[in-house]
């Protein structure tokens, strides 16, 4: 391979993996909604289950920092939020949060 | 799909690659075509967020009712706690908000090698992904004496419709005094605790109604889930009304007599007011025709894409496949749908890939105010679906937590049905 080609490639891939990373976060924020709105309606309605999109992505991340330390007050929560890593948290609940503004 | 000269990929940069390479894999072509049988609780989720999650994809559902009517619930409208309407919910969102192609026929063939589905309207359809989700059937000959005119007298009512209108109205017509009896199936079976959730509510209904009718529930196993919870909410609400026997008491359910209205043990024969005989399952018969079935009857798959073992390129989600510690419930196919759709939207349109979640959350009713709760998380663990996380409500929980558990109930049901059918 000639050293011009090499480096079009390589520009490529740089910017590939960086704007994939962005795109990828808030795809995999989606996802995990996905999740969510199996008990939560996304679209504010709703009654008997807390509506989470007005929340705010720092009280949701601290809501389910909460419930994953904890079996009380709430054992589905609790299950949901052990299921999730730090950064799961932290993209789920941006994403959440995105959908209230 | 068309393969990049050194020198057209060198121009590509940005933006412009990354659009470059999330279009459908079929470049030149239209649009990636995902076909999806079976508009229940499995498939009309895996349209759905396919539909939402990849606009690349053309999604066609094909189901031959005009309105899905949950099982979820449907103990409640069995107990007259809920209207039969409330149980309904139509396509028209799916299609109009979210441009899926709806079709009311049902799929007699599906043809792999061709990549094609026959309609029983005679018409075909081709894909570039096939994902089934045809629920149960029942076995053939697994009661003697339990076929299509037996269970117009002794209904099932386990496909929501109308069987579980005809079993209400024999519920209300029944004298006071009457026997109802419920013969539970071995394992597995769509939704393991609705037996008991179902004699607890019509226990209710009989508290109300016909204080004195005795609920006898002949199972063909010799324990069930959570029974402490239930058998501490039916002495506590209703004492001496329900009477569980298990197969090592009965020698098991062996025959149905419809004629007198009669269930047939090993032991004894015992003569119903009313009889609700759910039968032993199996995956949806289209399925064992498509050789999408194993010899159990029910469905392999990949536990992280819900490709089919047998055949690629058809993915399966819901009661019908073989979900390991995945039980057949509405919130399981909900969940593997979801799994399913993203992984298809990724191998079509190479969107990213992330670990998926799967879980089962339940809520059931003990009594119209009282009702328990159980989560579960899953992962695919050397080929198989495993619980990894598991909680369930406790039998000393306050009477005002099982009062909110049933208020949750209601909410969840609200927004799960949304979340399906849109
Ligand atoms: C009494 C009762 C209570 C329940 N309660 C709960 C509960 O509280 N929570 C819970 O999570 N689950 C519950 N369930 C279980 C839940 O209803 C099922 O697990 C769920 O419906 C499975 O979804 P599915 O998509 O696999 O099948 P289904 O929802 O049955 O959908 C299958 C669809 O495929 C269609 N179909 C079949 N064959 C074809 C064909 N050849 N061509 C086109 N379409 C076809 C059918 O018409 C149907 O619409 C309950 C079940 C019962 C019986």
């Amino acid at each position: 391979m000639r050293p011009v080609a090499r480096s079009a490639i390589a520009t490529g891939l740089v910017l590939l993996v960086s704007q994939s990373g962005a795109a990828a976060g808030a795809d995999q924020g989606a996802q995990l909604a996905a999740t969510c709105a199996s008990c939560h309606r996304l679209d504010g309605g709703g009654t008997g289950i807390p509506s989470i999109i007005r929340l705010g992505e720092e009280r949701l991340t601290n809501a389910l920092l909460a419930y994953r330390a904890s079996e009380s007050p709430n054992h589905i929560m609790h299950a949901i939020a052990l299921s999730l890593s730090d950064e799961e948290i932290a993209s789920v609940a941006r994403y959440v949060a995105a959908q209230g503004k | 799909m068309k393969f990049w000269t050194r020198r057209e990929f060198g121009r590509l940069t940005g933006a412009a690659l990354l659009t470059a390479l999330n279009q459908p894999k079929a470049r030149g072509q239209a649009k990636a075509r995902v076909v999806v049988i079976g508009g229940g609780i499995g498939g009309a989720t895996v349209a759905r967020y396919l539909a939402v999650s990849a606009t690349a994809i053309e999604v066609t559902l094909v189901e031959p009712r005009q309105s899905y009517t949950t099982c979820f619930f449907s103990n409640l409208y069995l107990a007259g706690l809920r209207p039969f309407k409330s149980l309904s919910h139509g396509y028209e969102a799916l299609a109009k908000q979210y441009g899926i192609t709806v079709i009311h026929e049902s799929a007699e063939a599906i043809h792999p090698a061709a990549k094609t589905v026959a309609l029983n309207n005679g018409s075909k359809l081709s894909y570039d992904r096939l994902v089934v989700a045809p629920g149960i059937a029942f076995r053939d000959r697994a009661l003697r004496g339990y076929d299509e005119a037996a269970m117009e007298i002794m209904p099932h009512a386990w496909n929501a419709g109308p069987q579980t209108s005809l079993l209400r109205q024999q519920l209300e017509s029944m004298e006071d005094g009457g026997l109802f009896v419920i013969v539970v199936p071995p394992n597995p079976f769509r939704c393991p605790p609705a037996p008991y959730e179902r004699a607890s509510l019509i226990a209710s209904y009989f508290q109300r109604s016909k204080p004195k009718a005795k609920i006898l529930i002949l199972d063909s196993k010799d324990s069930f889930n959570a029974q402490d919870l239930f058998q501490d909410a039916w002495n506590r609400h209703y004492p001496g009304m329900i009477e569980w026997l298990p197969a090592q008491f009965t020698g098991g359910v062996t025959a149905i007599d419809a004629k007198t209205r009669s269930v047939i043990t090993e032991g004894a024969t015992f003569k119903a007011a009313v009889a609700n005989v759910i039968p032993a399952q199996m995956a949806g018969r289209l399925v064992q025709q498509a050789g999408l079935a194993n010899q159990s009857g029910w469905c392999p798959v990949d536990p992280v894409t819900f490709e089919s073992a047998l055949q690629p390129g058809v993915h399966l989600v819901g009661d019908a496949i073989i979900g390991g510690d995945m039980p057949k419930s509405a919130f399981c196919a909900n969940s593997q749908a979801k799994a399913c759709a993203f992984a298809i939207a990724a191998d079509l349109t190479g969107s990213a890939r992330f670990p998926a979640h799967l879980f089962n959350t339940c809520y059931t009713y003990l009594a119209p105010d009282d009702a328990f709760s159980n989560a579960i998380s899953f992962k695919p663990v050397d080929g198989k679906l495993k619980s990894v996380i598991s909680f369930v409500s406790k039998v000393e929980e306050s009477s005002e937590v099982r009062r909110q558990a049933a208020r949750a109930a209601e909410g969840w049901y609200d927004a799960f049905t949304h979340d399906v059918f849109g």
